[in-house]
C-alpha cells in the first residue's frame, strides 16, 4: 500500500463513515415513524387533513433533495435566529421531509391493501379507530412496508452524500478533503493527486453497502407480496 | 424595503421586485436544467430501451454487461458518480466540460434506472404473444417491434416516467460542478443579494411548478396510452 492510502482510508473510514451513517440512521428513524403516521391518517376520509397531507408529500416528493437542504440550512435562519442548524441536522431534517413523503405513500397503500372486513371484525370486537389500526391494521400493512422502507433506507444511504454540499463531514466530504489535502504542496501535502482512487473506493464503499440490501428488499418483495 | 413589525414576515417582508429583478439569470438557468434534463430524458429513453430489451431477451454477453451497469450505477450515489466523472477522471487524462459532465451523468444515471424499466415491461409481455406474433409470420426482430414494444413499452412507461422526474430534479446536484442550471442560478444571486428568504422560495417554487406541471402532462399521456385492457 502507498504511503497515503493508510492515513486516508483510515480518515474516512472513522469520520466520514460514521457521518454518513448517523445522518442516515436519524433520517431512516424519523422518515420511517413520521410517514407510518402521516400515511395511516391519509385513508381517513376527511378532506382537510387528506389535502394537508396530500400537500405535504407532494412539495417534499416534488422538490430536489438539495434544494430541501439548501432551504433548511440557508433559508430558515433568515427567517428566525432559532432556526439555525448544524450541517448535519439540516441534511438530516432535508432527509426525513423526503424520506417521511415516500413512507407516507407506501403506508397508504399497505393499509388501503388490507381488506375491509378486518376493519369490521376489529370494530365488532370493541377497538375503536386508534386501537384498531395500531393493533389490527398496521401490524398486517407492516409486512407489506418491509420491502418500501428497505429501498427507502438504500435511498437514504446514498441520499446522505448530499450533506457534503453543505459541509458535513459525509463519507463524500472527508473525500473531497482528502483529495484536496493530498493535492496540497508539501507543508501540508505530497503533492499528489489520487482523485480518481478515492472517489472510486467511495463508489466503491456505497456499492458494498447498498447492494446487499436492494438484493434484501427484492428478496422480501418476493416473498411476502 | 420596510414591513411593518407584527405581521408574518415571510407574507410582508417578501421583496416582490426580487423576481423582477433577476427574471433573466433565473430565466437562463432554467432553461439551463430543462435543456440538460432532456438531453439526459432523451438518452435515458434510448439506453434503457435497448438495454432492457438486451436483458429481457438474454442476449449474450450484452445482457450481463447490462446488468452489471445496472448494479453498479443504481448502487452508487449519482454525486459521487458526478464527483467521479467531474474530478476523478482527470488524473486519467480524460478532462470532460461541465455541460459533458452534467448529460453524461444524467443519461448514465437514467439509463441505468430505465434499462430496469424496461426489461420489467418487456418481461411481463406474455409469451404467448410472442408466439402469435410468430404465427404472423415476424421474425424475431419483427415480433419485438411489433408486439413487445407497443405492449412491454406501455407497461415500462409510468415507472420510467418516474425515473425522468427523478432525472429532472437530480439536475440540481449539478450544483457541485458549477454547471449554472437553476440551483447554480439561485446559489449565485443569493451570494450577491443576500435575499435569502427570496431567492429560496424562488427556487423552490420553481422546481415544484416544473415537477408538478410534468407528472400532472404525463399523467394525462399516460391515461392515454394505457393498455385497453389488463393482458
Amino acid at each position: 500500500m502507498p504511503d497515503w492510502f493508510e492515513p486516508t482510508a483510515r480518515y474516512m473510514a472513522e469520520e466520514g463513515l460514521k457521518g454518513t451513517l448517523r445522518i442516515a440512521a436519524f433520517a431512516l428513524v424519523g422518515s420511517t415513524l413520521i410517514g407510518i403516521v402521516l400515511g395511516t391518517l391519509l385513508t381517513v376520509r376527511y378532506r382537510p387533513t387528506r389535502s394537508l397531507i396530500r400537500l405535504y408529500i407532494e412539495i417534499w416528493r416534488g422538490l430536489p433533495i438539495l434544494v430541501t437542504i439548501f432551504i433548511i440550512f440557508f433559508a430558515l435562519p433568515a427567517v428566525s435566529a432559532q432556526l439555525e442548524f448544524d450541517p448535519f441536522t439540516a441534511a438530516a431534517i432535508g432527509l426525513t421531509l423526503w424520506g417521511s413523503a415516500q413512507v407516507a405513500e407506501a403506508t397508504r397503500g399497505a393499509v388501503e391493501s388490507i381488506p375491509r372486513e378486518q376493519h369490521e371484525a376489529a370494530a365488532a370486537l370493541g377497538f375503536g379507530w386508534v386501537g384498531r389500526h395500531a393493533y389490527v391494521i398496521l401490524p398486517q400493512a407492516l409486512r407489506r412496508l418491509l420491502p418500501p422502507l428497505v429501498s427507502l433506507l438504500v435511498n437514504i444511504i446514498q441520499n446522505t452524500t448530499i450533506a457534503q454540499v453543505i459541509g458535513a463531514a459525509e463519507l463524500l466530504e472527508t473525500a473531497e478533503r482528502s483529495v484536496e489535502r493530498l493535492t496540497a504542496p508539501p507543508p501540508i501535502g505530497p503533492a499528489e493527486v489520487h482523485a480518481f482512487e478515492i472517489y472510486a473506493g467511495v463508489m466503491a464503499v456505497f456499492f458494498l453497502i447498498s447492494f446487499p440490501l436492494t438484493r434484501l428488499a427484492a428478496y422480501l418483495e418476493r416473498r411476502l407480496v | 424595503m420596510r414591513s411593518p413589525p407584527g405581521r408574518l414576515m415571510l407574507v410582508a417582508g417578501f421583496d416582490w421586485s426580487f423576481i423582477s429583478e433577476n427574471r433573466d439569470e433565473l430565466l437562463a438557468g432554467l432553461g439551463r436544467t430543462l435543456l440538460v434534463s432532456s438531453i439526459a430524458v432523451a438518452g435515458a429513453f434510448v439506453v434503457g430501451l435497448v438495454l432492457g430489451a438486451a436483458r429481457a431477451y438474454r442476449i449474450p454477453v450484452v445482457s450481463q454487461l447490462a446488468a452489471a451497469y445496472v448494479e453498479i450505477i443504481r448502487n452508487t450515489p449519482i454525486l459521487v458518480q458526478i464527483f467521479f466523472l467531474f474530478f476523478g477522471l482527470p488524473q486519467v487524462g480524460i478532462l470532460l466540460d461541465g455541460f459533458t459532465v452534467a448529460c453524461l451523468a444524467l443519461v448514465v444515471w437514467g439509463g441505468a434506472f430505465n434499462t430496469e424499466n424496461f426489461r420489467a415491461g418487456f418481461e411481463a409481455v406474455p409469451h404467448r404473444f410472442r408466439e402469435a406474433g410468430a404465427a404472423l409470420g415476424f421474425g424475431r426482430f419483427g415480433t419485438f417491434l411489433n408486439v413487445s414494444l407497443p405492449i412491454g413499452g406501455r407497461i415500462a412507461l409510468p415507472p420510467s416516467i418516474n425515473t425522468y422526474i427523478s432525472v429532472v430534479k437530480n439536475s440540481s446536484l449539478l450544483y457541485v460542478i458549477a454547471y449554472p442550471e437553476l440551483t447554480t442560478t439561485a446559489l449565485n444571486i443569493n451570494a450577491l443579494t443576500l435575499q435569502t428568504v427570496e431567492t429560496f422560495t424562488t427556487l423552490a417554487v420553481t422546481y415544484l411548478v416544473v415537477v408538478w406541471t410534468l407528472s400532472g402532462l404525463i399523467r394525462l399521456l399516460e391515461s392515454h396510452l394505457a393498455l385497453p385492457e389488463p393482458s
